[in-house]
């Protein structure tokens, strides 16, 4: 019983920071109909920017709290600005040709901001120093750390910002309005250029926080690391029904849960295999996912 | 800016390397038709040794050790009165390069060759070498297939990593007296072999297996397969993969509350580790050949490295200053340099080395293997304990 409880711990934990990057992968679809590759990507780069931040002012004795805002904050700002670059460059220009193109553009920038990565922070590990406790309190037989608690409840508190941004101001509004129809939208007024640049932004600034509290918590980065979350982040989008974002973040949830059932009841080498088979069994016999409606393009 | 940096220093080091090379060349060619055969130049030992690429400072580090072995027999009055020269050739970690140096080592005349860092570039130099009938003793080339081809003329002064799961068994069920114990690995070759040679072992040492698993390396979240060993109860966790995966282990067992001793295999002895684990790194412990730092039997060849060229030795150049070192004897005991008779005297050797006692057995095997065990304190790496081999104990490493 406590280890079922301690798999279900683990699997929230890794869920939430999974759901964050769905929630991208999501929002960006339903715009522009674009599987964005890169998306892993700019969570590995706002994994590094959180990365020098905390290494820097941990240098110079700042207080914990402090340092843990302003990582998360650098981070947000750099991927979200970083989201509205690749978009420009990479996919405004494509955006009336081949969903071919423009997935190729994709795949383009995903290549370049690894190598870039790779350049610029090095080919091996970086470890966050490690400024969290490891502290944690004990619920009918499953550990929990206080961390853990913290960054379950700061992604629940920006899925939530996402959800009231988008069902509750205007931007949002025209947001999902472009995503119903991108004609009738522009035909009602709406800046779609504007709104599509907006999206990345929004994606890319949850992504970021999505990577430097992946640093935080588990301490080791790369410029590749990107890629399985990605993969895994992908999956979980497209089981919640691709475009659908309270789909994503119950779906990035369960992915995170059904990884940490596999690793705990059948094999931590077949978690991968479980849940690229379940992207499989979705695409096949329900490609609109979960909670989807619209159906999903197969890629 | 970084890259810009390293990339002109490893020109300069290249450009710098070739010269060298090309100057150790052409005094070859004038000495080698009297060095070769028992005139009265200089014996040459050839070390192939990436000096470009990924794996050039490890190359560096080894041809070092090769030249100050070569300086301190030279200074001792040579092998039968004549000196040792050093002759190397870069094989760039590869397979097509690996055989070319050898191929060119072999045209200026070595008597014998000593060095190899990859087990790639080891395998076509040690064919090369193999046709000649030229002996090789390779220092840091720990791949178990290398000697199981049975030539005659391989031999090592490092362990195989089929050996070192006896060991780690052995610490476990010895030292540790672990009666259960997990065994965790990546699915790589290496890691995937050391985890079936340790469980074997730990089967014959009376030990049982509670936890035999793999995990998917380049994860970060292990939490829910080690909550799975916890549930198999081990007192001791042994895992045999690389240090990225170990790191965040370590980290997480302690995060989970998990309470058996933790121990990592020879791909774990990186200072990564230590940063990713953070606190709960200390008291981790790892089976590892050691370092030169840890033997006070080396301690005068840490020195000398240290003053000559200005940093630590690095991991494998001791294993090359016994390499050079015992090449040296076999020629002195066959009193020739003939390389079919260097060969007959290295297979029958006993021999004292800044890394130990050892000899070579049939299949050309450093015996003993000498394994020892680290442990991370104080934010680093030290030595821990070692086997010894008269009273049968676990010791402290001297």
């Amino acid at each position: 019983m406590s280890a079922f409880l301690q798999y279900v711990v683990n699997g929230l934990t890794s869920g939430a920071f999974l759901a964050l990057v769905a929630l991208g992968y999501t929002m960006i679809y339903g715009v522009i109909r674009l599987i964005n590759f890169a998306h892993g990507d700019v969570l590995m780069v706002g994994s590094f920017i959180g990365y020098e931040v905390v290494v820097t002012l941990v240098a110079q004795h700042w207080p914990i709290a402090l340092i843990v805002v302003l990582a998360l904050l650098a981070g947000m700002a750099f991927t979200g600005g970083l989201g509205m670059v690749i978009e420009r460059v990479a996919y405004q220009p494509l955006l009336n040709s081949s969903r071919l193109a423009i997935l190729i553009s994709a795949l383009g920038v995903s290549l370049a901001l690894q190598q870039a990565a790779q350049l610029i922070f090095g080919a091996g590990f970086s470890a966050y120093p490690g400024v969290l406790t490891s502290a944690g309190f004990s619920l009918a037989g499953a550990h929990v750390s206080w961390v853990q608690l913290g960054m379950f409840g700061l992604s629940l508190l920006l899925m939530l910002g996402l959800y009231l941004f988008v069902t509750r101001t205007m931007a949002g509004t025209a947001m999902r309005a472009l995503a119903m129809d991108k004609d009738a939208a522009a035909l009602m007024g709406i800046n779609v250029p504007r709104t599509i640049l907006l999206t990345f932004m929004l994606g890319s600034v949850l992504a970021g926080a999505s990577g430097v509290m992946q640093g935080l918590y588990y301490t080791e980065i790369n410029f590749f690391m990107g890629f399985l979350i990605g993969l895994r982040a992908f999956t979980a989008a497209v089981l919640g029904g691709i475009g659908n974002i309270p789909g994503a973040m119950v779906a990035g949830l369960l992915i995170g849960l059904i990884g940490s059932f596999s690793d705990g009841y059948i094999s931590s080498s077949w978690s991968d295999a479980i849940i690229f088979a379940v992207l499989i069994a979705v695409l096949v016999f329900k490609p609109t996912g979960l909670f989807g409606e619209r159906v999903a393009e197969r890629v | 800016m970084k890259l810009v940096g390293s990339r002109t220093a490893a020109t300069i080091i290249f450009a710098a390397v070739a010269l060298t090379t090309a100057a150790c060349g052409s005094s070859a060619s004038s000495g080698g038709s009297s060095g070769g055969q028992g005139g009265q130049g200089a014996i040459l030992i050839g070390v192939p040794v990436p000096l470009s690429g990924e794996y050039a400072s490890a190359g560096e580090d080894i041809l070092h050790g090769a030249q100050l072995a070569a300086k301190s027999i030279n200074s001792a009055g040579g092998v039968n009165g004549r000196k040792i020269q050093i002759v190397s050739q870069d094989d760039a970690c590869q397979a097509s390069t690996g055989s070319q140096a050898a191929q060119k080592l072999i045209s200026q005349g070595v008597a014998a060759a000593a060095g190899g860092y990859c087990s790639t570039a080891a395998f076509p130099e040690l064919q090369a070498f193999h046709r000649m009938g030229i002996p090789y003793v390779m220092d840091a080339s720990t791949n178990p297939q290398l000697t199981e081809q049975h030539f005659a003329e391989a031999f090592r002064t490092i362990g195989r990593d089929d050996e070192q799961g006896p060991i780690a068994a052995s610490f476990i069920t010895g030292f540790l007296h672990g009666k259960r114990v997990a065994v965790g690995n990546d699915n790589s070759t290496y890691a995937k072999g050391l985890a079936d040679a340790t469980i074997n072992a730990l089967r014959q040492d009376g030990a049982q297996v509670v936890f035999n698993n793999a995990l998917t390396p380049g994860q970060s979240d292990y939490t829910s397969f080690l909550t799975k060993i916890g549930q198999a109860k081990p007192q001791v966790f042994y895992y045999t993969g690389y240090y990225p995966e170990f790191g965040l282990l370590l980290k997480e067992a302690k995060q989970l509350g998990l309470k058996f001793t933790m121990m990592g295999g020879d791909a774990n002895n990186d200072p990564t580790l230590i940063k990713t684990a953070g606190s709960a790194a200390a008291g981790a412990m790892m089976t590892t050949a050691p370092l030169a730092q840890f033997l006070s039997s080396a301690k005068s060849y840490v020195d000398a490295y240290q003053s000559a060229y200005g940093s630590s030795p690095g991991p494998y150049s001791s294993y090359e200053y016994d390499a050079v070192g015992v090449v040296a004897q076999a020629i002195k005991n066959a009193h020739s340099t003939t390389p079919g008779k260097i060969t007959a005297a290295l297979k029958s050797i006993s021999y004292t080395g800044i890394t130990g006692n050892f000899h070579f057995d049939s299949a050309g095997d450093r015996k003993p293997a000498n394994y020892i065990i680290i442990t991370v304190k104080a934010g680093s790496f030290a030595p821990y304990k070692e086997y010894d081999s008269t009273t049968k104990q676990w010791t402290n490493v001297s």
